[in-house]
């Protein structure tokens, strides 16, 4: 019985831990595996006869690539990169500029009508992807798609993410119309929701630095008990997640959706309120694809780190923002922000 | 070495043209606007509410009965969610429209409030 430890290429969070420890304990002559997420490596206990250390690590790669993962015997080199930031934090404050002077351009001013027509809720839904609800739907768009890329996620979690949004945005909205009451969370419900928001963006985006590996233990994916006894876990990790984060923005406290939601009220009907509430969903989808589509094009090319880094201090702004204001809100802290 | 003295130029043009701005809007917060009134023993204080809150500052008296009026018109951003923390309020104003909040009668102080997302402030000086 022996035990040799190998490199692992593609895990970013516990349950590749679950995944890789099962997958490889069910080979015939492995009798223990043992994953360490933080130091990206496997220690296999077992039977490997007169194998060399490339063998092996080639047969036990075969087990796990279909779910992403790969063995290696030497480990692939992942330097910090501190060059990077040299560029990334320019750009992020760049983001941060353009972010403020968008908002006191007066950008909201740009509607000046009573009534909402379809039309009117699209241009809306323009302007809020643009405005202040960046700063929570965006962020953590920007959060999860950035680091769904940057483990080589293909497309789908993108889309699933828009379409749950959008799907929840119209079946949400006739329900509003339909029923005459808004989905308003009372205010200490906000007040959590938007402290675990605050807090799961901060983690991504301090993941996304690339700099603190322990951080990633702390990434939040789904319970240990649904990773152990429900099949293909990671599927269950990259399809089911996005979609439901996407249909969760429905109930983030963003300004300009609650204001839709009490405007669909008065429609009256399932059709004319599910009509509302999407074509203001898709107003915002531009801007909110452009996020998610850029993290996702840009992952292979040689700027990625960069894009990453930038991303990654993005994301931690904006975190912040949502926290503080978190704060104001629920009347903990006087009021911070200016705008 | 270029791309990164290029990018930092960017950054710090921008952040120049954001304080520019800034500073723009903080100035007209020092003048007082008069949007207080009192009819029939009522104090009444107007503040238009649309990407933001207009006046930021209202300067009130004490001690009488005070309405808060909010003014919006085509506003669907989160000034449409007043939010007072210390008086436990949270009121959901109609996208065009006039709302009245009672106020009661304030003591001497003042009283803060934001938008529902907490980053537009704004704040009644209760003098007497």
């Amino acid at each position: 019985m022996k035990t040799y430890t190998f490199h692992v290429n593609g895990m970013h969070c516990q349950a590749c831990v679950l995944m890789t420890e099962s997958e490889l304990q069910d080979v015939s002559y492995i009798t223990k595996a043992k994953t360490s997420l933080e130091k990206h490596s496997v220690e296999v206990t077992g039977d490997f006869g007169d194998k060399s250390l490339e063998v092996i690590a080639e047969e036990l790669s075969n087990v796990l690539t279909k779910h992403g993962y790969s063995l290696s015997v030497e480990k692939r080199v992942r330097a910090k990169q501190w060059s990077d930031f040299k560029i990334a934090i320019p750009i992020a404050i760049s983001f941060a500029a353009v972010f403020v002077i968008l908002q006191k351009i007066g950008i909201v001013n740009l509607v000046n009508t009573g009534s909402v027509s379809y039309g009117t809720a699209f241009i809306i839904g323009i302007i809020a992807s643009l405005s202040t609800c960046m700063a929570v739907v965006g962020g953590l768009l920007l959060s999860m798609s950035a680091s769904f890329a940057k483990e080589g996620d293909k497309i789908k979690p993108q889309l699933l993410f828009h379409g749950g949004r959008i799907a929840s945005f119209f079946i949400l909205g006739g329900v509003i119309g339909a029923i005459g009451s808004a989905f308003q969370l009372n205010t200490s419900t906000t007040f959590v929701l938007s402290l675990i928001i605050g807090t799961v963006m901060l983690i991504l985006g301090v993941n996304l630095l690339d700099i603190f590996g322990w951080v990633k233990k702390l990434q939040p994916t789904m319970p240990k008990f649904f990773s152990k006894h429900a099949l293909g876990v990671s599927k269950l990790n990259h399809t089911l997640t996005p979609a439901l984060v996407g249909i969760a923005t429905f109930f983030l406290p963003c300004g300009f959706t609650q204001s839709m939601q009490l405007y669909t009220l008065t429609t009256g009907t399932f059709l004319q309120g599910g009509f509302m509430m999407l074509s203001f969903a898709l107003g915002t989808l531009p801007v909110l694809a452009l996020i998610s589509f850029s993290s996702f094009s840009i992952r292979n090319s040689s700027k990625a780190g960069i894009f990453f880094k930038s991303a990654g201090l993005i994301v931690i702004m904006f975190a912040l923002f949502n926290l503080i204001n978190s704060f104001v809100v629920i009347g903990l802290l006087p009021p911070v922000f200016n705008f | 070495m270029k791309l990164t003295i290029i990018s930092m130029v960017i950054a710090s043009a921008l952040v120049g043209g954001a304080f520019f701005f800034a500073r723009g809007n903080s100035q007209d917060t020092a003048l007082s606007v008069q949007n207080v009134s009192i009819a029939d023993g009522t104090q009444i204080i107007e503040v238009k509410a649309k990407g933001g809150y207009l006046p930021r500052k209202s300067i009130a008296k004490a001690g009488i009965p005070t309405i808060l009026r909010f003014n919006t018109s085509g506003t669907f951003d989160c000034s449409a969610i007043v939010r007072i923390p210390s008086m436990n309020l949270t009121k959901n104003l109609p996208p065009s429209g006039i709302t009245d909040i009672a106020l009661g009668s304030a003591p001497i102080g003042k009283v803060q409030g934001t938008c529902g997302m907490g980053m537009y402030p704004f704040e009644i000086d209760f003098q007497s």
